[in-house]
């Protein structure tokens, strides 16, 4: 019971990932680079400066205070920013520290019938210390967010400490899957089944890329895979938004996506519905 | 929505059609310099005033209209000349304009009656005092029978004009009120524009108007069982009622266009635990929501046993980005109410003043927003006066007391010799003010004078900088701290940084920091205690602060809490400016711990929203889930804010201002001012196309 974990966020009212009002703790570190992909600071599993530029005065403070050749998230520019816009994307954890953070407010969410929701990043990149989290949790609500990415074995033990799982079928197609997110699908995919065979009331999410995947032999494979699912509750479908490059000159990288992000998305529930699967868009 | 009220909305709103039959502009000092003149007593130029606008109003009504009555005269003349109101300043108190506002009459004195059976009740008195050889109390009453007479005759113009123009409805309803007391819902709500139109033409200004759903619910389940109506054409009804209240808003005095304290207060506890919300109260809740408009302002009375469905109502129309409903919590304000020595009865019957003060309809002559405390101008003089020579901070503590007890003695000294002007009309919709030929303008039943506290988190802010740094960490000399606020932080770039953005903050369900808050709170309301006015009232304590949140930030230099000189309060009761909260939960969670039952003089927490938490169904059930915790863990009143293009357009000039604004992007939140120009934009721009 010892291991630490990478958070770089635990949000207060979440509204969508999951039921109920529920706080979520983001985790640093993920195995997929989806091209679009709106958490920069949650790719890398070490700790990163975040620096938000549109206020700043450009009084030079933090390149004075700087010894490094690069940036070593040492943070010693952090507090000499008189505006406080860096900071520190990543503090390590004990689970015990993570589970009595949650714990301060958890009754508070129970109230309002929701829990806790793990997201990322990947939580599933950190699963030895997920699970530690989880088992520390007994009487709270706790949900996942995941790309699924991992072996089956780690899925099987992370998702039996899990009360509702929302996963990611991001591309049916693995050719696709692994231009856009630089990984293949096939874990994801029998993971998926896991999911379908269990009792672990689960949603599919589905984010919907202009011109990658938003056509019906993506969404119709998609369906066909997970159809009849008994714990299945909906495919949830997220259109992309071009927003989601907002964040990452705060992490000194460019937004390069290799779809055109002014292309209209093309949506339609109706392919779910004849597999008698709930759809809804977020 | 019926294409008859979309119509109205097109033509009263959008176009503003109406505006073409306005008067010009008089000069406003015209009859006043006459009642110099002649000497005029008070309550007689009160009178003769409003008789005069009356009697220059010209009929006008609009084609298929059935509740009537607009505004032609755009001046109400001034009672006093420029000289006598200075005079009169030099001896008295005047109370802002210094007629009587933000009080709540008790429209069903009128309404129950109509103005026959009320002439003739003024008419018994004025006799009884005649023959107790008492002329001043029969003059008095002479002018109220006077004016009920000048309101008859208007109407009556407007009775004919209905006959002619072939509005057979609104002819027939004339036919009945004011004359009568209403025999329908549609002749209630005629008498009540009315009573209200008239009110305004009295200057009396922040008309609210109270428990709507409580006095004319009779007349709809009347009708209702009658058939008159169903459930959509009582609505229609309704919201053409509901745009009446817009027609002359622009006319009435206030502070920003929108401050006119047209506040409907909705549901609410009964003395025996049931809840007074009806299908009026719901159909108040649809109106507002379908005709989209600022005014009246709708306000929720609720409680530990309020269900669900009503919360989600509400939350819908705080989607529509108007700011209300405002949430005032039964078991939290009628125990304090009583705490302060209101009636049970009268306390189970509250509502708001024009804003957020609480206050008894028809008996209460408050004056709410008397004066206001400024916290963190009390935290400054004790830092300025008396830190050095503090050993702990506890004596610190103590100093802090001492100026909040200061400040209070000054702001009670100074409210004596209050004078309000008489109002004979608004009178007759108060307490036994016919009954004993009393003005209200001089007391009602409760007589009580209510202060503001602005800056409350800047002040708790302020002390716990203090608390953890001068004397606990021992890491700030106070000669230092002492000389950086005096030199606004200029050369302490990194005391101010500590200061303004590592110290604790309320709003983060930081106990370190709200039970200071909490703390200040009750040394205002206990300083209060135990004093009373010249009127026989007592002092409330709130937790509002009005238009104080500039004003006294212009009274104060830098504050220990890192705010610069010149920098804003927040308004009401809220988290500092720049304080960054970890979201609403923990906002929520630090306002809620101090005992809200004894700053019961009102002033609501303010919440911002992003509008996409309001997305989906479920996402609203979820944002009327927050707002029942707000109640179950004991707040007194919340409003929340569904954020919008103007106020992400104000955080992009002002980021400084906006650091709690969060926006939800993409499947994500995340803090606005911290996002790249051109993505503001981008959300900006979405904001244009939100329906």
């Amino acid at each position: 019971m010892n291991q630490k974990g990478l958070i770089f966020d635990i949000k207060e009212f979440a509204v969508f990932d999951g039921p109920g009002i529920r706080q979520t703790v983001f985790f640093k570190g993920c195995p997929l680079r989806c091209n679009w992909c709106h958490n920069p600071e949650g790719l890398q599993n070490v700790p990163e400066l975040m620096v938000s530029s549109a206020s700043c005065i450009h009084c030079g403070k933090c390149t004075d205070v700087c010894v490094h050749e690069s940036c070593t998230a040492c943070g010693d520019c952090v507090n000499v920013c008189p505006l406080r816009l860096r900071r520190i994307a990543g503090t390590w954890m004990t689970s015990k520290e993570l589970a009595d953070s949650i714990h301060e407010n958890s009754d508070y969410y129970e109230h309002c019938g929701g829990g806790v929701t793990f997201s990322g990043g990947e939580p599933l990149m950190q699963a030895e210390f997920l699970t530690e989290v989880l088992q520390l949790l007994p009487d709270v609500h706790k949900a996942m967010e995941t790309s699924g990415f991992t072996d089956s074995r780690t899925f099987k033990t992370v998702i039996s400490h899990l009360d509702y799982v929302l996963m990611d079928i991001k591309i049916f197609d693995n050719d696709l899957h692994m231009k856009y997110t630089g990984a293949s699908n096939e874990m994801i995919l029998q993971n998926a089944k896991i999911l379908c065979a269990g009792d672990t009331p689960f949603v599919i999410r589905i984010p919907v890329i202009p011109g990658v995947n938003d056509n019906e032999r993506n969404f119709r494979q998609t369906a066909e895979w997970i159809a009849g699912a008994k714990a299945l509750e909906k495919i949830e479908l997220l259109p992309y938004h071009k927003t989601a490059g907002a964040k990452y000159s705060s992490v000194g990288r460019a937004y390069e996506p290799l779809f055109d992000i002014d292309k209209e998305i093309s949506i339609s529930g109706r392919i779910f519905e004849e597999y008698n699967i709930r759809s809804s868009v977020l | 929505m019926t294409d008859r009220t979309k119509q109205m909305l097109a033509f009263f709103i959008r176009d503003k059609k109406h505006h073409s039959f306005r008067k010009q502009p008089a000069d406003p000092y015209e009859l006043a310099a006459g009642f110099s003149m002649e000497n005029v007593p008070d309550a007689d130029r009160a009178a003769l005033r409003l008789q005069y606008v009356l009697d220059q109003e010209q009929p006008v009504i609009f084609a298929g209209e059935r509740i009537t009555l607009v505004r032609t005269v755009t001046t109400i003349p001034e009672l006093f000349t420029g000289a006598e109101l200075a005079a009169l300043k030099e001896t008295h108190w005047i109370h802002e304009l210094g007629d009587i506002s933000n009080i709540c009459v008790d429209y069903t004195k009128l309404m129950d009656s109509g103005f026959d059976a009320k002439c003739d009740e003024l008419t018994r008195y004025q006799d009884q005092y005649t023959g107790q050889g008492n002329e001043e109390a029969a003059h008095y009453l002479g002018l109220q029978i006077n004016i009920l007479h000048s309101v008859e005759a208007l109407m009556e113009r407007y009775r004919i004009t209905a006959l002619e123009q072939g509005n057979p409805i609104v002819a027939q309803t004339l036919a009945r009120v004011p004359a009568n007391a209403p025999q329908n819902l549609l002749e209630a709500l005629q008498m009540f524009r009315i009573l209200h139109f008239t009110l305004w033409c009295s200057r009396n200004y922040h008309n609210t108007i109270g428990r709507f759903d409580q006095y004319v619910y009779p007349y709809l389940k009347k009708d209702m069982d009658l058939g008159l109506y169903d459930y959509d054409s009582a609505l229609e009804l309704l919201e053409e009622f509901f745009i009446t209240f817009n027609r002359d808003s622009d006319l009435y005095p206030g502070m920003q266009q929108g401050d006119n304290g047209q506040s409907m207060m909705l549901g609410g506890l009964n003395e025996d635990g049931s809840d007074s919300y009806n299908l009026l109260s719901e159909l108040c809740m649809k109106a507002s929501l379908e005709v989209s408009l600022i005014d009246p302002k709708i306000n929720l009375r609720v409680h530990k046993n309020t269900p669900m469905d009503t919360y989600l109502l509400g939350t819908e129309l705080t989607k529509q980005g108007l700011g209300f409903p405002q949430y005032c919590n039964d078991d939290v304000v009628i125990p304090g109410l009583i705490n302060l020595g209101y009636e049970k009865k009268d306390a189970y019957n509250y509502t708001v003043a024009a804003c957020w003060e609480f206050i008894i309809p028809g008996l209460a002559m408050d004056v709410v927003n008397i004066g206001a405390l400024s916290f963190a101008k009390a935290v400054e003089d004790a830092v300025m006066e008396q830190l050095e020579q503090c050993a702990t901070y506890k004596d610190f503590e103590n100093c802090v007391r001492g100026a909040i007890n200061r400040q209070l003695d000054q702001l009670s000294e100074q409210v004596k010799n209050l004078y309000i002007f008489p109002s004979p009309f608004l009178s007759l919709m108060m307490d036994d003010c016919a009954m004993k030929a009393k003005d209200a303008s001089l007391g009602c039943k409760y007589n009580n004078y209510g202060f503001h506290g602005s800056g409350i988190a800047t002040a708790a802010d302020s002390m716990a900088a203090i608390k953890k740094y001068v004397f606990e960490e021992q890491s700030l000399d106070k000669k230092t701290l002492i000389d950086a606020l005096k030199n606004d932080f200029e050369g302490s770039d990194e005391l101010l940084g500590k200061l303004r953005y590592d110290a604790p903050k309320m709003g983060n369900n930081i106990d370190y920091v709200d039970e200071i808050a909490g703390g200040l709170l009750r040394d205002f309301a206990l300083s209060l205690k135990g004093r009373t006015n010249e009127r026989g009232g007592i002092f409330r304590a709130g937790t509002g602060s009005a238009m104080y949140f500039l004003w006294h930030a212009r009274d104060i230099p830098a504050t220990p809490d890192g705010r610069h000189k010149g920098e804003g309060l927040a308004a009401n009761y809220s988290p500092s400016l720049f304080s960054r909260c970890k979201g609403p939960i923990s906002i929520i969670k630090s306002f809620t711990k101090p005992d809200l039952r004894l700053t019961i003089n009102g002033g609501p927490l303010t919440l911002e929203l992003q509008d996409t938490v309001f997305r989906s169904k479920e996402s609203m059930q979820k944002v009327a889930m927050l707002v029942k915790s707000f109640v179950d863990l004991g707040g007194h009143e919340l409003q929340l804010n569904s954020v919008n293009r103007d106020t992400l357009i104000d955080a992009q000039k002002h980021p400084e201002y906006y650091h709690n604004l969060i926006v939800r992007v993409w499947g994500w939140s995340g803090y606005f001012v911290e996002l790249d120009k051109e993505y503001q934009d981008h959300i900006i721009q979405r904001m244009e196309l939100v329906v």
